[in-house]
């Protein structure tokens, strides 16, 4: 932090924000498996009402563009990335994307828009897209990430889930999921997909839409679709695990940041995901913080906690690397730290 | 891999909404064009009145209840006596208001400023009027009043007589702790702007649009530091004065940015705890022929010598210029130190005419960084064809309240940052 010009009133983290993304733009990324809807959905959210001032990026493969011209029409920017997977060889062409389309927006070449929607190619796997909004300064600064909604397709998902490890980490690492073709696939294969589903992913919210109709709300920040993410321990298969640890007392954040330092050193590649609201000694508000495998996104306070307790609470989604591990981590580091008189 | 693009659907200019979340508009019964005085009084009963200045007549003031943000009220519009004057500055204090009086040209009257009892807010009463008409004077442009004791105020007088006309409001302090018998007990000039004065006058700014008068425009008194006045003095840039003897204020610095700026520095808001200050002009030329008119940030950990760091960033001139009317900066939240106001050292909330409202996370003041915007479609009947939001204050819940100079009236908003 700067050292001159301190505020009185700013936090350890900076300016207390309303909301972990302040001032920032939100994006939402789409994600799904190849035909499983996803231009339709994203093209029936431009045409809403809520759908006004969103700017997309597409990412698919082939030189043709498909998808992009399907959006053309009502998109208020449309960016294609073309030839590639987001998730490998196309990343930094999204950076470059997000931060043509921010100077635009800027300096008044481009419509204010008001978030982004990046529509990734069905292949993609959404670790790296999330990784890349952690690395780059630039993009972490200007954007934030809202949601990863995964589209599942009613008919063909349960077998693709099975099949392709693409499509069940898709469903493993988003927030909200949405359940698609559900007039094709009649209820009890509905009823069947989203029992598969919440136990690969019990966090996310469910919706389903018919022919991309689907309250727009569940893809805006803080819409429907948003719900703190700390519900039930699943396991994923893959060696993909999910849990939640909680804990009452307020954290000290040299602690804290040592005891993630030491589990990203130790075991980055294999922490996923982990997000969520510390009660950090001293701070009035929660302090968000979020880990991408080995990269962590800057920490910042909340002005307010959300209604309900006060309570340091992070969801961890793992590779291999199940809770007493990390939850043992936790208290050496802590008793450690506590021994030391810091 | 090459970037495919269409034709805009939008304009960058369009109407925008953007991290602030509109309540409501009241077009105030169509008397809409509103100057930049706002404030906020908690009525005996509870009620949140908020008092404003109309830009011209025939309006003279009006007060909202705006108890519920989401449901504005009329309390009280009230009518100026002559078409030829404005009152376009007002304050409130408890249950005392002042009001500013400026007309068209010098030797008109009533100028001055009047001082109203609305402890009933349907019917405020007037406590005193003071006068400050004269053959070179055209009255009070703007006041300050937030300790129920002292109006300090831009004004001319009739004894002021300024050596070249557009320099015809100096500073000027007036005791009102009996608020029925105001009395001046000091006032400032910058040298050389009077008739009489040893110094030279100051050399002209370039005639035809950037000679717009050496002469006070805010004048911001803290209780943090009840001997300071922080003085926006139009093309003489700003002054620290020090006020602690009101008899004969004393600069202790200036700082002009002007030229190769083009002056009309408006306001100085003094952030204590960071040794920061906020400098804003004012855009008075239409398709911002005036343009760069900023935000400035200022280093005054040393008052004696406030050094320029950083601007705040504004939206591209050409997206704007060409939308009606002016585009550049204005007025800002000034912490008013009264419980009704906002206080904030990092957020910097702004009104830019045609750029419409817009919100600067200063936490590091070397880049300050937008994150909110408002710019309201213009209003029907508008002359400018154009929003040109005049003046904005934040209450103590964090409600934004911004006016149209022409015809918009009032717009209420919650800040989403």
């Amino acid at each position: 932090m700067l050292q001159l010009f301190p505020s009185p009133d700013a936090s350890p983290f900076g300016r207390r924000l309303k909301h972990s993304r302040g001032g920032r733009i939100p994006v939402t990324v789409v994600t799904g498996f190849l035909g499983a809807g996803k231009t339709t959905l994203i093209k029936r959210f431009l045409e809403s009402a809520e759908g006004t001032g969103t700017a997309v990026v597409v990412n698919e493969f082939g030189e043709t563009g498909i998808d992009a011209a399907l959006l053309r029409e009502c998109a208020d920017e449309i960016v294609l990335l073309g030839n590639g997977c987001l998730c490998c060889t196309v990343r930094s062409d999204l950076q470059i994307a997000l931060r043509k389309l921010h100077y635009e927006r800027e300096r008044g070449l481009a419509p204010h828009f008001q978030r982004i929607l990046i529509e990734t190619s069905g292949l993609a796997d959404p670790a790296p897209i999330l990784a890349t909004f952690a690395t780059d300064r630039a993009l972490g600064g200007e954007f934030h990430l809202e949601a990863v909604v995964a589209l599942v397709d009613a008919v063909l998902g349960p077998a693709t889930l099975e099949r392709a490890p693409e499509a069940r980490k898709q469903a493993i690492l988003a927030d909200r999921l949405v359940l698609t073709k559900t007039d094709l696939a009649g209820e009890p294969a509905v009823g069947k997909l989203t029992a598969q589903l919440r136990a690969l992913n019990p966090r996310a919210a469910i919706a389903s839409a018919v022919d991309g109709a689907l309250d727009p709300q569940f893809l805006l920040a803080g819409g429907k679709g948003a719900r703190p993410a700390f519900l039930a321990a699943a396991e994923h298969g893959d060696g993909i695990q999910s849990f939640v640890l909680a804990e009452d007392a307020p954290v000290p954040w040299p602690a804290f940041e040592q005891t993630m330092d030491a589990l990203v050193a130790l075991r980055g590649p294999d922490l996923l995901r982990v997000k969520g609201l510390l009660d950090v000694q001293g701070c009035r508000g929660p302090v968000v913080v979020q880990y991408v495998q080995h990269l962590a996104h800057p920490p910042v306070e909340l002005a307010a906690w959300p209604a309900g307790k006060r309570q340091s609470r992070l969801v961890f989604i793992t590779r291999n690397l199940p809770e007493p591990a990390v939850t043992e981590l936790f208290r050496a580091i802590r008793a450690l730290s506590a021994g030391g008189g810091s | 891999m090459s970037p495919a693009k269409k034709p805009l659907r939008r304009k960058a200019s369009d109407a925008t909404a953007w991290n602030f979340k509109p309540l409501a508009q009241h077009e105030l019964s169509g008397f809409g064009g509103m100057g930049e005085g706002m404030s906020i009084q908690i009525a005996k009963d509870g009620r949140r009145i908020l008092w404003l200045a109309h830009e011209s007549a025939p309006k003279n003031f009006t007060a909202v209840d705006v108890s519920d943000p989401k449901k504005p009220k009329i309390v009280v519009q009230t009518d100026l006596p002559q078409s030829y004057m404005r009152s376009n500055s007002l304050e409130t204090c408890g249950n005392l208001m002042a009001v500013a009086y400026q007309c068209r040209n010098v030797g008109q009257q009533p100028a001055g400023f009047e001082l109203f009892d609305i402890s009933v807010p349907e019917k405020p009463r007037s406590v005193a009027f003071v006068d400050r008409s004269g053959p070179h004077s055209r009255g009070v442009h703007q006041l300050w009043f937030c300790d129920g004791e002292y109006v300090h105020m831009a004004s001319g007088a009739a004894d002021f007589q300024a050596s070249h006309p557009l320099d015809d409001q100096c500073y000027q302090i007036f005791d009102v702790k009996n608020p029925s018998k105001p009395a001046e007990v000091g006032r400032w000039w910058m040298p050389g702007t009077r008739v009489g004065d040893a110094e030279p006058p100051p050399a002209r700014h370039q005639k035809p649009l950037y000679d717009m008068g050496f002469r006070a425009h805010n004048t911001n008194v803290y209780p943090r530091r009840p001997d300071r006045c922080y003085l926006g003095y139009i093309d003489g840039g700003m002054f620290i004065l020090d006020i602690s003897d009101k008899a004969r204020p004393k600069p202790v610095c200036r700082w002009d940015n002007s030229p190769p700026y083009h002056g009309f520095t408006h306001t100085i808001l003094p952030l204590f705890e960071r040794g920061l200050l906020v400098v804003t002009d004012e855009s008075v030329v239409d398709r911002a022929d005036d343009w760069p008119k900023l935000v400035w940030i200022l280093d005054a950990r040393d008052e004696r010598n406030p050094v320029p760091i950083s601007t705040c960033p504004m939206p591209n001139l050409n997206a704007f210029r060409g939308r009606g009317g002016r585009f550049g900066a204005h007025n800002i939240h000034e912490n008013v130190p009264l419980p009704t106001a906002w206080q904030s050292d990092e957020v910097i909330i702004g009104t830019f005419f045609n750029g419409g409202l817009r919100a600067y996370d200063i936490s590091n003041p070397y880049q300050p960084k937008e994150v909110a915007a408002f710019v309201p479609p213009a209003p029907p009947l508008s002359p400018a064809k154009s929003i040109q939001l005049n003046d904005v204050f934040v209450d103590e819940r964090e409600i934004v309240y911004t006016v149209d100079r022409h015809a918009g009236g009032l717009y209420i908003l919650e800040m989403d940052f």
